[in-house]
């Protein structure tokens, strides 16, 4: 009964902006990876070798095996976590103690995320400092010599290590998507819940989880898609190291690109990561849809 | 329905009407700084066209370190000798230079004369892509080539982008080396006296070990524990030793004595408690505080620290060279460079001329750097005194060995894996050995070497 | 709710935003110490009294009030110009229900999709070409692009749910397209757009990568370029970067703050009915 003709016409100018910004980058990307090239003069065409490459270098393959640490410790925890939090802090604090006590806290958690990258190496470096760190001292004057550990050095801890950062870093974005969500929802449902005999947590997943599904996915999608993204966290704490422990397919593009001036290579490295990171959407949005179908039936 | 809808609307509308404002606002706000975005991309200061009226120049020296403040001074000299002349001087970051340099140069925006990095990496790269100018003919005519042969070896790049013989791409204008920083008030207080060659310098730091403190301050997870793996390679080294590893002049056998000796003994190190097991971690910054704490009675790194420990630590301190060595890393410091698209190339040269003169060297030199020209009675500033009178002692026996990164594109990330797996003790230093060789074998097997 | 649950709560939240808030602790007491102090106590060391003259120096050497502006411009231009596109992309989309709907959201996703670093040659080559590199207009240009493909998305997703009623009734009473838009979707969703908003803001304004490569001139650069000067080769000024870091935190946090207000307004509810 709507004409869905005429809203095509509001899609023109973001169309336009992706095209020029993204589509055609990403067409010359592609095309480099085809090539040897310095970054300066003529590429020079060299087929499919960047990519059989790729197949036997195994710092290729330890970068995706970190990937997926690094997903869980940037999607599926913080995701976790900001939801309990936004729920807490939403329906308890907000009602109990007060709405600026809840958006103060919310603030909080959030602030991890305006800190400049750079800045947050340097000052986990010098928490996690093997040797006179905070977290260290800490656990030394604690008595608990044994716990305190060679965090950012040692290959056994690195990774982790960088996945605690990184939920720290994380931890406020759901939370503060949530939050928004759970605005949208009707308290009325809620009444009419209660007055059915739920309690709060039942009141939790069956009425507020489901309103928020909008963010929920978007949450997932975005912070998955930024953890096989992830870049300048590790540039600023290990550098990939110790060895490859916590090296990602972006810092290793990267060193392609400007480290070692092959960005021949590089691009095949980017154009790998990118074909996965666009399936796995595919896949997720997939998922949404039927969701939403399912919802509206 | 229609009951409800008057109040819809008259809801919607009187947030909008708030709303609609606020965004009118913002609309405003938007296009008012787009206006000013588009304005600042159209100012564009082309105005140093090759008119002779202004110098650009690009540095990424901090003011108060020595280089800053000499050519903070050559710069006031140059505009005093070039009248109607301004230096348009922008201080760079030095990220931003390393990752941007080729793509500035190849453009409009790049500079009349920055300050760029040394190296087949850098400068040769850019040289073989024709990004900078040949600077052969004015340092001959000028005579910037009375510096030492060993410091012309990083100004001179040939078709292939290899440093040594060529032309004459850049000017060094200092220079730097790797020394041994020692606390004197810790050597006193364990009774440990300053080793002159490599068996008492092992003895020295096993005092320390067996007295609980760790000898070496080291930075595992930056370039300074690669550095201290060089030394011990070049302690069993010769000269072409150093030309078939950084020049390519021979072949490199990475299970030759030079380098098992370095893999073997850093390990051992490790082992005996001279370098701590937990070093793989710690940044070059942390490293050296640790040192201005009084943690380390030693940190094993280059002259660039000098000025820093001179107005920062607290306790009396000297230096000596890597006990028993005639090879110590270093080399001439990042050279100025004048891009094939600068506007204004003689402006240029009388530029690296007036930081070339004894006067502004000598400034340099008493400032806490190491200048590549001064006149050695010229330097008054006791402390820096001691840091030349070293430098002189290295280049006069040709003793520049410069650093173990340089020979291919990126091998500073595979030595510093490297070297943490000795740290970590997760490689053997046989397993460690093979894993550094390849990259740089197949390197040269792309230079078609 | 039981009533000794309450302070235990709060407790818990509050050693919880402690916790995630004790690294910026750490970079506000490095921030006003003076180097010697910072070589001899080392970083975790409490200083004694406010040594200043970093930041003072700082902010002279690289023209740091410029850069302030230069970054505000920059995520102000991005956050409202994306939020717009967001807005008329998400539109057609999830409410609109534009055939081909799931492949255009993939297009527009894949901006946010892509790391930087394969982006940068082309754009830097095609840039060059316009004559904009080097120039502030890229980019907001490119930024706009990227954020907005994470704003359609999230719309996109919400306005799915949109509820139908109100757009029949505005259909009923006449409205077109673009005044349901106007008047009936825009203010709905505004707590979705201010989160947007601030998100593009703050993003924005963080991001290093591509300004350092487009912003070549000094009086060009943002915030985060500029503390880049302070990392050198070798050596690193952690009191000065410490201080500056907060200087530009402080504008972030500061628009954060102002604009958590709007969050916090509550949407119309109970209309339906």
């Amino acid at each position: 009964m709507r004409s869905n003709r005429g809203y095509a016409a509001f899609l023109i100018p973001g169309a336009l902006l992706s095209l020029v910004v993204i589509v055609v980058p990403l067409l010359m990307n592609v095309g480099i990876s085809f090539t040897r090239w310095q970054g300066v003069g003529t590429p020079e065409w060299i087929g499919l070798d960047n990519y059989t490459r790729l197949l036997e270098d195994e710092n290729f393959w330890a970068s995706f095996r970190n990937i997926i640490f690094l997903i869980v410790a940037m999607a599926v925890v913080p995701t976790l976590i900001g939801l309990v939090l936004a729920a807490v802090l939403f329906d308890y604090v907000a009602k109990e103690i007060g709405p600026r006590t809840a958006s103060a806290l919310r603030s909080g958690f959030y602030l991890p995320q305006v800190l400049p990258v750079a800045v947050t190496g340097i000052v986990w470096g010098w928490i996690l400092n093997p040797s006179f760190g905070a977290l260290n001292a800490i656990l030394t004057n604690a008595g608990l010599d044994g716990l305190a550990k060679n965090w950012l050095g040692d290959p056994a801890y690195a990774l982790y290590s960088v996945m605690v950062v990184m939920i720290w870093f994380q931890v406020g974005y759901p939370v503060v998507m949530f939050m928004s969500g759970l605005q949208r929802v009707d308290p009325e449902l809620y009444e009419a819940a209660s007055i059915d005999g739920a309690g709060w947590w039942r009141r939790f997943t069956r009425i507020a989880i489901h309103q928020i599904k909008p963010e929920i996915y978007v949450v997932l999608v975005t912070t998955t898609i930024a953890a096989l993204k992830i870049f300048g966290q590790i540039f600023v704490l290990t550098r990939g190291g110790p060895g490859n422990a916590t090296l990602v397919p972006s810092y290793f593009a990267y060193q392609n690109f400007f480290e070692k001036a092959q960005v021949g290579y590089g691009s095949a490295i980017a154009t790998v990561l990118a074909l996965i990171i666009v399936v796995l959407s595919m896949l997720f949005l997939r998922i949404q849809a039927r969701d939403e179908q399912k919802d509206a039936a | 329905m229609r009951l409800l809808a008057p109040p819809l609307n008259f809801r919607v509308h009187s947030r909008g009407g708030r709303r609609r404002r606020r965004a009118a606002a913002v609309a405003v706000l938007a296009a008012a700084s787009l206006v000013l975005a588009a304005c600042g991309a159209d100012s564009d200061d082309s105005a140093g066209g090759g008119d002779g009226k202004t110098l650009k120049l690009w540095h990424y020296e901090g003011a108060t370190s020595a280089m800053g403040v000499a050519w903070t001074e050559a710069i006031k000299q140059f505009e005093a000798s070039h009248p109607g002349v301004k230096v348009q001087f922008e201080p760079k970051g030095f990220e931003q230079i390393r990752q941007s340099a080729g793509m500035i140069l190849n453009s409009d925006e790049a500079p009349d004369i920055m300050e760029y990095n040394k190296g087949n990496a850098t400068a040769g790269l850019l040289s073989k892509q024709g990004l900078l100018t040949d600077l052969s003919e004015e340092a001959g005519k000028r005579g910037w080539d009375k510096i030492g042969p060993s410091l012309q070896t990083t100004s001179k790049y040939d078709a292939e982008g290899i440093m040594g013989d060529g032309k004459w791409y850049g000017v060094p204008n200092y220079a730097e080396y790797v020394m041994v920083y020692y606390n004197k008030d810790l050597f006193a207080k364990h009774k440990v006296a300053v080793p002159t060659t490599l068996a008492e310098f092992e003895t020295a730091m096993d005092t320390f070990a067996k007295a609980g403190v760790t000898p070496l301050s080291v930075g595992g997870a930056e370039y300074p524990a690669q550095q201290i793996f060089y030394e011990l390679a070049l302690s069993k080294a010769s000269r072409s030793f150093v030309d078939s590893f950084e020049l390519y002049k021979g072949k490199v056998d990475f299970k030759g004595p030079e380098l098992t000796y370095a893999a073997n003994t850093f390990a051992d190190w490790v082992k005996k408690g001279y370098i701590a097991k937990n070093s793989a971690g710690i940044k070059a910054e942390d490293m050296g505080v640790a040192f201005t704490q009084g943690k380390f009675p030693m940190v094993i790194s280059g002259s660039w620290w000098y000025g820093r420990f001179v107005s920062e630590a607290k306790f009396q301190w000297g230096t000596f060279l890597f006990p028993g060595n005639t090879l110590h890393p270093g080399s001439g410091g990042n050279i100025w460079v004048v891009p094939k698209n600068a506007k204004n190339k003689s402006l240029a040269y009388d530029f690296i001329d007036i930081t070339m003169k004894p006067e502004i060297q000598n400034l340099l030199g008493n400032s806490g750097g190491v200048p590549v020209l001064a006149d050695p009675a010229a330097i008054t500033d006791a402390k820096s005194k001691e840091l030349i009178d070293n430098f002189t002692k290295v280049t006069s026996s040709d003793g520049l060995a410069f650093y173990p990164d340089w020979p291919a594109p990126g091998y500073y990330d595979v030595l510093v894996a490297g070297v943490q797996h000795l740290i970590n003790g997760t490689k053997s230093p046989d397993a460690v050995l093979d894993e550094i060789a390849k990259p740089y074998n197949d390197n040269l097997t792309s230079l078609g070497k | 709710m039981n009533r000794a649950l309450r302070p235990a709560i709060l407790a818990t939240l509050t050693a919880l935003v402690l916790l995630v808030l004790s690294p910026f602790a750490l970079v506000a007491v490095n921030a006003v110490k003076s180097p010697d102090e910072y070589a001899t106590d080392g970083p975790l060391s409490l200083p004694n009294g406010l040594h200043l003259e970093g930041i003072a120096d700082f902010w002279i050497r690289v023209d740091f009030g410029e850069k302030l502006f230069n970054s505000f411009l920059i995520a102000g231009s991005v956050a409202v110009l994306a939020v717009i596109v967001s807005v008329l992309n998400a539109y057609a989309l999830g409410i609109g229900r534009v055939r081909g709907r799931y492949a255009f959201l993939v297009f527009f996703l894949l901006a946010n999709l892509l790391p930087q670093e394969a982006l940068v040659y082309p754009l830097y080559y095609m840039s060059k070409e316009v004559g904009l590199y080097n120039s502030q207009i890229a980019v907001v240009i490119i930024f706009t692009a990227i954020q907005s493909a994470f704003g359609t998305y999230l719309l996109s997703s919400v306005y799915a749910t949109f509820p139908r009623e109100m757009l029949e009734a505005a259909a009923i009473d006449g409205a077109g397209k673009v005044r349901t838009l106007w008047r009936v979707v825009v203010p709905i969703s505004w707590p979705s757009l201010s989160v947007l908003f601030t998100f593009f803001f703050i993003w924005t304004w963080n991001e290093f990568f591509l300004p350092l490569v487009f912003l070549i001139s000094n009086d060009k650069q943002t915030v985060p370029v500029a503390l880049g000067v302070l990392q050198g080769d070798r050596l690193m000024d952690a009191t000065t970067t410490s201080a500056s870091a907060l200087l530009g935190i402080l504008p972030a946090v500061l628009f954060f703050l102002i604009f958590q207000r709007t969050l916090s307004r509550g949407v119309m509810s109970g209309a339906i009915k």
